[in-house]
């Protein structure tokens, strides 16, 4: 069943435009890679798709229409994008960052079961509650963003190279975390990736998108398999 | 001893004065990255309506409650009709609109109420405290008590309700606080209806010690400015603390440093705000600025 449809989506910025008429589908509780050189505008899909800047065309979650929203009022809908650099509010302790993450919630029982869930799957996050989120160290500002966006009880996880920065070792651990939140609890994600072996990894299927087009639309395992774009795009051989 | 106890005391008043006024520079420089020039004169603007709501027979302190609805909406009326449209301008437009908007406060209240002094009622009692050879005035005591509620108050929206939680997350990174949900607009302007409001609350407490006319806040901004400065001006708990260290500093150096006197007590905040910007630009409990996205 499919879940997110965006179809003929147009972006940029002012006069710029960036996306020139994407188009995609993701199943429901499916994991969808986007991937691409630098600049081809995969962090600018993923602000248009959560609102952050404005877009033509048509998006819709669940039948939803999600199309030229602010992004407050998307994040009632259930979309929660965990931006390119975190987005960590450095200021403020780790355990308000997440308590942030479910501000369009009520409080209650299960606001704090979902805080324990949290716990559960970044242990490390326990132990740093009261610490300003800025003393975390990059992986774990990274875990606390996915977090944060878990706390709104997404129906649409957007996630922009949540690798970057991070140690070969910590990443697979976040994707892994990525996978295990995807399979208990059901939820879409749209995953920008530069390190596409990883992404190929836990997703169902991906794009590769080039300079604001997609030009190549596949099940991971097509992708992967296509030794063309494993040259070009993907930067390693099959 | 007695005397320096005294004089210490008497710096403490005055410094809740400049710590309430430099608390709304802050508040609002914490949201928006603007520093309010025209916060005195809204203070003043405040303080008259305040003033027009005893003279026509109100007691003062539902005429203060009043006064502090109005500066709320007030405050926040202002952000949404004259700041919203410049959000994100360059620093130096945003200066202009402040100075801009001090002007016409200014004129306003002049126009409305004229230029001669008003006498603003005290609402405390005129005694004074005797304790260990030193005497607090009643309104020093009264002026420390009401400063303190405004900060315990403040504390308790900032720490204990999720709104002041939305308020903090939008200072801290107001692109991260809109993808989670928060209306920043209207957290904008919420500050800026808090900021009115605790400026309202230092022009009618500083108007009985001084007389009631457009231009008296014009000192009172001067001193709130170096309490910031010393504080750090994304520091609420600095404004306070600068703003009493400031009173007592300008008390004490008009008290016992033989030049200064009375005449040169002024210099004083220029002093502070100079030796700051060069010695810890930041102030004492600010944030240094490595990078500001
Ligand atoms: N805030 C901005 N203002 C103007 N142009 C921008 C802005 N952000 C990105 N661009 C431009 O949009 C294009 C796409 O950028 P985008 O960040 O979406 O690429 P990307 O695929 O995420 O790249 P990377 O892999 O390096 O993160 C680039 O040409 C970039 O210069
Ligand atoms: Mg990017």
């Amino acid at each position: 069943m499919t879940h997110l449809v965006v179809k003929d989506l147009t972006a940029g910025y002012g006069d710029a435009r960036v996306l020139h008429g994407v188009g995609l589908t993701v199943g429901e509780g499916e994991i969808c890679a986007i991937l691409g050189p630098n600049g081809a505008g995969k962090t600018t899909l993923l602000r248009a798709l959560s609102g952050m800047i404005r877009a033509r065309g048509t998006v819709t979650l669940g039948g939803a229409d999600l199309t030229g929203h602010p992004p407050d009022t998307l994040a009632r809908q259930g979309v929660a994008h965990v931006p390119e650099g975190r987005g960590t509010f450095m200021p403020l302790t780790v355990e308000e960052n997440l308590r942030l993450g479910a501000y369009v919630r009520r409080r209650g029982p299960e606001l704090e079961a979902d805080l324990d869930r949290i716990h559960g799957y970044f242990p490390v996050l326990k132990t740093r509650l009261k610490q300003a989120a800025g003393s975390l160290s990059g992986g774990e500002q990274q875990m606390l963003a996915i977090g944060r966006a878990l706390m709104s009880r997404p129906r649409l996880l957007l996630l922009d190279e949540p690798s970057l920065g991070l140690a070969p070792l910590v990443t697979r651990e976040l994707f892994r975390i990525v996978q295990a939140i995807n399979a208990e609890e059901r939820t879409t994600v749209v995953v920008v990736e530069q390190n596409a072996h990883l992404a190929l990894g836990i997703a169902q299927q991906a794009h590769v998108l080039e300079t604001g087009r997609i030009v190549l639309s596949g099940t991971a395992e097509e992708i992967r398999a296509d030794e063309q774009v494993a040259q070009s795009y993907l930067g390693y051989r099959v | 001893m007695a005397g320096f106890l005294q004089q210490l005391v008497q710096g403490l008043g005055a410094g809740a004065v400049y710590a309430s006024l430099a608390l709304a520079l802050v508040l609002i420089y914490q949201f928006t990255g603007i520093v309010n020039f025209a916060q005195g004169e809204l203070a003043m603007f405040s303080t008259y309506i305040a003033w027009q709501l005893t003279a026509a027979g109100l007691p003062f302190w539902p005429a203060l409650v009043l006064t502090l609805a109005v500066s709320f909406a007030g405050g926040m009326l202002i952000e949404r009709v004259i700041i919203r449209p410049v959000e994100g301008a360059p620093e130096l437009t945003l200066v202009i609109v402040t100075v801009g908007l001090f002007i016409f406060v200014n004129a306003a209240a002049g126009w409305i109420w004229t230029f001669l002094i008003k006498d603003f009622p005290n609402p405390f009692p005129a005694g004074a405290l005797e304790a260990g050879g030193i005497s607090i005035g009643l309104s020093t005591l009264g002026v420390l008590a009401v400063v303190g509620v405004v900060m315990g108050l403040l504390y308790l929206l900032f720490r204990h309700t999720k709104i002041g939680l939305g308020m903090r997350a939008v200072a801290a990174n107001p692109e991260s606080a809109r993808l989670v949900g928060i209306r920043v607009g209207w957290t904008l302007a919420l500050g800026w209806g808090l900021a009115s409001t605790v400026g309202a609350v230092s022009g009618v407490l500083v108007a009985p010690l001084l007389f009631l006319e457009p231009n008296m806040m014009g000192g009172v901004l001067i001193y709130a400015f170096a309490a910031a400065t010393l504080g750090g001006f994304d520091s609420p708990v600095g404004a306070v603390v600068g703003g009493l260290i400031v009173g007592v500093a300008e008390t004490l150096a008009g008290a016992y440093v033989g030049f200064i006197g009375s005449d040169l007590k002024v210099g004083v905040p220029l002093v502070i705000i100079l030796g700051v910007l060069l010695l810890r630009p930041q102030g004492l409990f600010g944030r240094a600025v490595v990078e500001r996205a």
